[in-house]
């Protein structure tokens, strides 16, 4: 009788786990295409068989696994971060280099060639009064466009330290969200496959924002940190950011520079320097180091400032040196006026604040240089030589105002160049991990283990010909450019 | 008509990019039948560049020629990022298996996976 019941019993076990069975593929099929959910399976334990002990055998559902395996979802995750990453830095790079126009024909590239042109015919006419507005109407609009670039970076900086302040939002609520689902697991909802799917699509959604770690616990709650070190989520407890700036120091270089952004942990410590993943790390990198680069900060001036200062001074030097008459007729010789001012209190300051002097009239702009030997058109023939300089006068770090500017368009040309190669490729390889992350099943380590063989044999064979591809493209182009 | 050698060489360059595009969309894939089949995308390539550069130069200074072998380059290195990202996934993988089916080694390391006298049939 014993046997029959434990038969039975058998037979009953064996109904329930395929019945779970039944339940898994039922979450797959109804979870097909929900975003972040991956296929699971059920694990059927062979019981013991032994009759004598009461044993009957059979089979019994283990514990349902999630196929998707942590190291799969992180390796997604850890490319999910880089395209963040990238996509904000094609983003902001994009926004500062339509300011900088290197074709010529607008911007402060054209605005200084035309410039020089106009000191050029004021050069070979030098009483002219018409070649004399021609300048300062030339003039004002190299200032023009230097304020305007300023503003415009200015901008930048302001919509980046908004969506700084957007993002660290987000990211603090979907940490939040993340705790509440943790509640939910504690609350025994651990094998929910919906719930498991809405979990790795926020995580996948927070990775993207910043470089995260996300283990499951033993308890089947995520932890959740921050590059590996700041929590922001354990249990069902979040762990908030937030951001300000850096405060100012009296002893820097620039005490009224624009202010850098620090993040800060739930605990106030200062964790910028470990953001560096995501649209965070962009964007704090956007801010704390590309825009201080053109614009300054506390400790430069920005290359855009260096610019418009060394330039103002020295066209203001040379026709401050020059004069408006040479006193042959009996009279004193009127020295001449600066042409440019700005603020000289505020390195980075300088552009923004770039105007020509409005006091400034055609017949204040010195032509002569008193020599000896007296040259009429000597300071309009120096200050047209500026656009192509034979000594350091008119040059910064041996550049051309000219070449110093195109520098900073090809810096900031370059940067977007590769930020938008790398995110096309990490495009590639947010889908490439995805699509490992589907095939990484982790049930057999048998299965596992031959897929380990099978992908080093074709990565040692495969490795050798990109390395030769490599090699050859490299060399094909020079042999084209030569 | 056949092609004038120019035009030729300038075609297996083209042929030598749609491999490595081959290759780029195989490693995407990333099962280990598409690794398998990125090496012939990626031998074909290579055949397909040494035949250009044989022909190379009558193309040279063809601004066209050279673009499209600086286009070749950024297939090349995304091809080569993505073997990387996959190596990078199977070596961390490798570590865990190695954990998983033998433990740590005296010094703290995952230890190799063991395969030892293991068959895997797949069918």
């Amino acid at each position: 009788m014993s046997n029959l019941i434990a038969s039975m019993m058998s037979a009953a076990g064996s109904l329930g786990a395929y019945s779970q069975v039944l339940d898994v593929v039922q979450n797959n099929v109804a979870n097909a295409s929900t975003p972040g959910y991956a296929a699971q399976t059920e694990e059927l334990n062979a019981m013991q068989f032994n009759p004598t002990e009461g044993l009957s055998g059979g089979v019994t559902a283990g514990q349902v696994v999630s196929s998707r395996d942590q190291y799969a979802e992180q390796a997604v995750q850890q490319q999910t971060t880089l395209m963040g990453q990238s996509q904000q830095d094609v983003s902001s790079l994009t926004a500062i280099q339509s300011l900088f126009d290197v074709t010529g024909t607008s911007g402060l590239d054209s605005a200084l060639n035309n410039l020089f042109q106009s000191f050029s015919a004021w050069a070979q006419t030098p009483t002219s009064t018409v070649a004399r507005q021609n300048v300062l109407t030339q003039a004002a609009t190299v200032a023009n466009t230097f304020q305007q670039t300023a503003t415009g970076l200015q901008q930048v900086a302001t919509d980046t330290a908004q969506q700084l302040n957007q993002t660290v939002t987000d990211v603090n609520h979907m940490s939040s969200q993340l705790a509440v689902y943790n509640q939910q697991i504690m609350n025994g909802d651990r094998n929910d496959a919906g719930l498991d799917a809405q979990i790795n699509s926020t995580l996948q959604q927070l990775s993207q924002d910043g470089g995260i770690t996300a283990t499951q616990q033993s308890n089947g709650t995520y932890t959740v940190l921050l590059n590996g070190q700041t929590p922001l989520v354990i249990a069902n407890q979040a762990y908030n950011l937030s951001l300000e700036p850096v405060p100012n120091s009296a002893t820097s270089a620039n005490p009224q520079g624009p202010a850098h952004l620090k993040v800060l942990a739930y605990d106030g410590t200062d964790i910028t320097s470990q953001v560096t993943g995501g649209q965070l790390g962009s964007l704090l990198n956007t801010t704390n180091t590309v825009l201080p680069g053109l614009l300054g900060d506390q400790n430069q001036p920005g290359s855009l400032n260096t610019l418009a200062q060394q330039f103002a001074s020295t066209v203001n030097n040379l026709l401050t040196q020059g004069y408006q008459t040479d006193g042959s007729d009996g009279s004193a010789a009127v020295a001449g006026v600066p042409l440019f001012s700005y603020d000289t209190t505020n390195p980075t300051n300088v552009a923004a604040s770039l105007q020509v002097s409005s006091t400034v009239t055609p017949s204040q702009l010195a032509a002569i240089d008193l020599g000896p030997p007296e040259v009429s058109n000597g300071v309009a023939l120096s200050l047209s030589k500026l656009a192509d300089p034979t000594d350091s006068t008119g040059e910064i770090g041996g550049l051309s105002y000219t070449q110093y500017y195109a520098n900073m368009a090809a810096k900031v040309g370059n940067l977007l160049s590769n930020a938008t190669a790398l995110q096309q490729t990490q495009q590639s390889a947010v889908a490439q991990a995805e699509n490992v992350r589907q095939q990484v099943s982790g049930v057999s380590l048998d299965m596992e283990a031959t897929v380990l063989v099978q992908f080093q044999q074709a990565y040692e064979a495969s490795s050798k010909l990109i390395t030769i591809l490599d090699q050859l493209t490299n060399d094909t182009i020079n042999m084209l450019s030569s | 008509m056949p092609a004038a050698p120019a035009e030729e060489g300038l075609e297996r360059l083209v042929a030598a990019r749609a491999e490595v595009r081959r290759a780029v969309e195989l490693l995407v894939d990333a099962s280990p039948k598409a690794v398998e089949a990125c090496h012939g995308a990626l031998d074909r390539a290579v055949s397909e560049l040494a035949g250009f550069r044989s022909q190379c130069a009558a193309a040279r200074g063809n601004a066209g020629a050279r673009s499209m072998a600086v286009g070749l380059r950024t297939e090349v290195l995304r091809a080569a990022r993505l073997f990387e990202s996959l190596a990078a996934f199977y070596r961390g993988w490798e570590r865990i298996l190695g954990a998983m089916s033998a433990g740590y080694t005296a010094s703290g390391d995952a230890a190799p996976v063991a395969r030892q006298g293991r068959f895997y049939c797949q069918g």
